[in-house]
């Protein structure tokens, strides 16, 4: 038994080794967050610069609430990432079950034409969106970017959904069907039970995706009370003299490990949903 | 045209499309039209310009400038990133012990914000107490601290490796994607055969993973093209507009200095590099799948009904 794992112990050895350096620079910005977030104030500029510190202080985190205002940010978050989410399903789901169930006419033209949406990205059009939203009075409210969050990402949600509504086999629903049960009622009471996983999936990604999001929050959200985590964190970097940065790393801090803890465990439905859909 | 209307597909797939059509092709032929006017610095439309707007942008040092940037900017961070992720993707193809959590690490950039990792990468090469300058003053790499983000050629090329590093876990992605549908009976005929191991890199991994690696490249010229908070958090395009990329002048010339006919040109000369970009890709994955189309785990017969 010892002697057949060698050469896999070996190779581990050696794949972990050649991975090291990408390893260490990637874990070194949470690395940077944590001992920033949880050092004294007055230490945050020693000479010369280092990594240790003299004590845990878990009161920046507490401080750092209050001061940047972390809880309407994180609310703000949660509202434009779930509504944009949920909008991007509610308009999703049809169409993909439509691309994987129907033939029509100017199917082809409507895969293609969400490419395209893909593919733009909001910089591309943030001056147009934002004139859009003068017009309609939404400027500063949440609510543009839950519109324009769930518009850019239905492309993806639409592929995503369509091919795990591929996989599922449409002989159930006719099976129904000569049952008697009208088309609502096999779609409501037998597909869309099967489809649950693979909406749960994306809905993640697409949460993921809104929650991150920069240029269109930066641009649509003038007041404080209304940014989301990424404004509100470079809203405190942003052309300021005086810079708290030990609150700045305690905010991103709690601010991203909730999302990369859910990411870590999601993420090899990501690889299978890439090689699946998006890319062939 | 009645026949149409009663088709259920069709309303199932209005909602998606009059969404996009709202949010992404309005704004589209609004830019479109306000490039081609006369544009006060609050939005108010002055008359028609024709192509003044473009012709202000020609002559523009600074968006010239930038779109050389832009151009360098692209072409780095897409050669490191694919550079780094393909080693990287057959390491982790391998069979080793912790492959799951080494996994996990290399995807982890993806789940944060480029917002927060370029704050905390700012941060961290802090010319006075960074932690990056501590990490190689400890190591005896550095004697004296350096101001990573204070001058522009400096600044930009730390952008750019921080640009590489996000890209990795996307790249990576889509490479394993291509490892993993690769037939292993052709390997071991190789094995069989006696090729070495590096043959069978040469000639059997490398071909097959050509389209990948072409969608790889599409896909990462587009995002990265695009990519806006990591230049705008670290350096705002500065010192003196010398880290600008298309993008960022853009943000400026339409936020900051009230040049909406500008701005609105730019938007549209970069809609058109976009879009042709996407053709570009459209044309690779078609080819991709008339190459392989024979082992395409899509139904494909469904297909044909439609016409493109």
């Amino acid at each position: 038994m010892k002697l057949s794992m060698s050469p896999r112990v070996k190779r581990s050895i050696l794949c972990w080794l050649l991975l090291l350096p990408l390893v260490v620079v990637i874990l070194f910005p949470f690395g940077v967050m944590f001992v920033t977030a949880l050092r004294p104030r007055d230490e945050l500029f020693v000479f010369p610069p280092t990594w240790a510190f003299s004590r845990f202080v878990w009161t920046n985190i507490t401080e750092m609430w209050e001061k940047v205002n972390f809880g309407t940010a994180l609310l703000n978050s949660i509202y434009v990432s779930v509504s944009s989410t949920l909008l991007a399903l509610l308009f999703g789901i049809p169409a993909a079950y439509a691309l994987s169930r129907f033939r029509f006419p100017g199917k082809g033209l409507y895969r293609q034409f969400l490419l395209v949406t893909q593919m733009m990205s909001p910089i591309v059009l943030v001056l147009g969106l934002f004139r859009l939203m003068v017009v309609f009075g939404l400027v500063n409210s949440p609510n543009s970017l839950v519109f324009t969050y769930a518009a850019f990402n239905l492309a993806f949600t639409i592929w995503m959904l369509q091919s795990y509504f591929n996989t599922i086999p449409h002989e159930l629903e006719e099976a129904a069907w000569i049952d008697g049960a009208s088309a609502f009622v096999s779609i409501t009471r037998i597909f869309l039970p099967l489809a649950v996983p693979a909406m749960v999936v994306t809905a993640i990604f697409t949460f993921i995706n809104s929650w991150n999001e920069f240029v269109l929050a930066l641009t649509m959200l003038r007041e404080s009370d209304s940014y989301t985590l990424p404004v509100m964190v470079f809203a405190q970097v942003a052309g300021r003299y005086q810079i708290e940065w030990h609150h700045v790393m305690a905010a991103t801090l709690m601010a991203t490990v909730p999302v990369a803890v859910v990411f870590s465990w999601l993420q090899r439905y990501l690889i299978r949903g890439m090689a699946l859909g998006a890319v062939k | 045209m009645r026949a149409l209307l009663k088709s259920p597909a069709l309303w199932m797939i209005l909602p998606s499309f009059a969404l996009t059509m709202f949010v992404i092709g309005y704004p589209i032929l609004d830019l479109a039209w306000t490039s081609l006017q006369e544009v006060s610095r609050f939005g108010k439309l002055l008359g028609f310009a024709g192509t003044m707007n473009y012709g202000e942008l020609v002559g523009d040092q600074l968006f010239i400038d930038s779109l050389v940037r832009t151009g360098i900017w692209t072409a780095c961070v897409v050669t490191g990133a694919i550079v780094i992720s393909l080693p990287v993707a057959l390491i982790l193809n391998e069979d080793f012990i912790g492959r799951g959590v080494a996994r996990i690490i290399i995807m982890l950039p993806w789940s944060i914000s480029l917002t927060m990792t370029a704050v905390v990468w700012r941060w961290a090469l802090n010319g006075r107490a960074g932690l990056f300058n501590a990490t190689f003053m400890n190591l005896g790499w550095m004697q004296e601290p350096v101001e990573w983000l204070a001058t522009a050629q400096l600044g930009f090329t730390v952008e750019i490796m921080v640009g590489i590093l996000v890209s990795i876990p996307f790249t990576t992605t889509i490479f394993l994607g291509g490892l993993s549908s690769m037939p292993q009976d052709v390997y071991e005929a190789a094995y069989v055969d006696g090729a070495s191991r590096w043959q069978q890199f040469r000639h059997i991994t490398l071909p097959l993973l050509k389209p990948f690696m072409n969608i790889a490249i599409v896909l990462n010229v587009i995002y990265v093209f695009n990519s806006f908070p990591i230049i705008w958090v670290m350096t705002e395009g500065g010192p003196a507009n010398g880290t600008d990329i298309l993008v960022t002048y853009l943000y400026k010339l339409a936020f900051r200095f009230g040049q909406l006919g500008k701005a609105s040109a730019i938007s549209l000369a970069m809609f058109f590099i976009l879009f042709a970009f996407t053709l570009l890709y459209v044309w690779l994955v078609m080819r991709g799948e008339g190459e392989t189309g024979a082992d395409s785990d899509e139904p494909a017969p469904e297909e044909e009904g439609a016409p493109a």
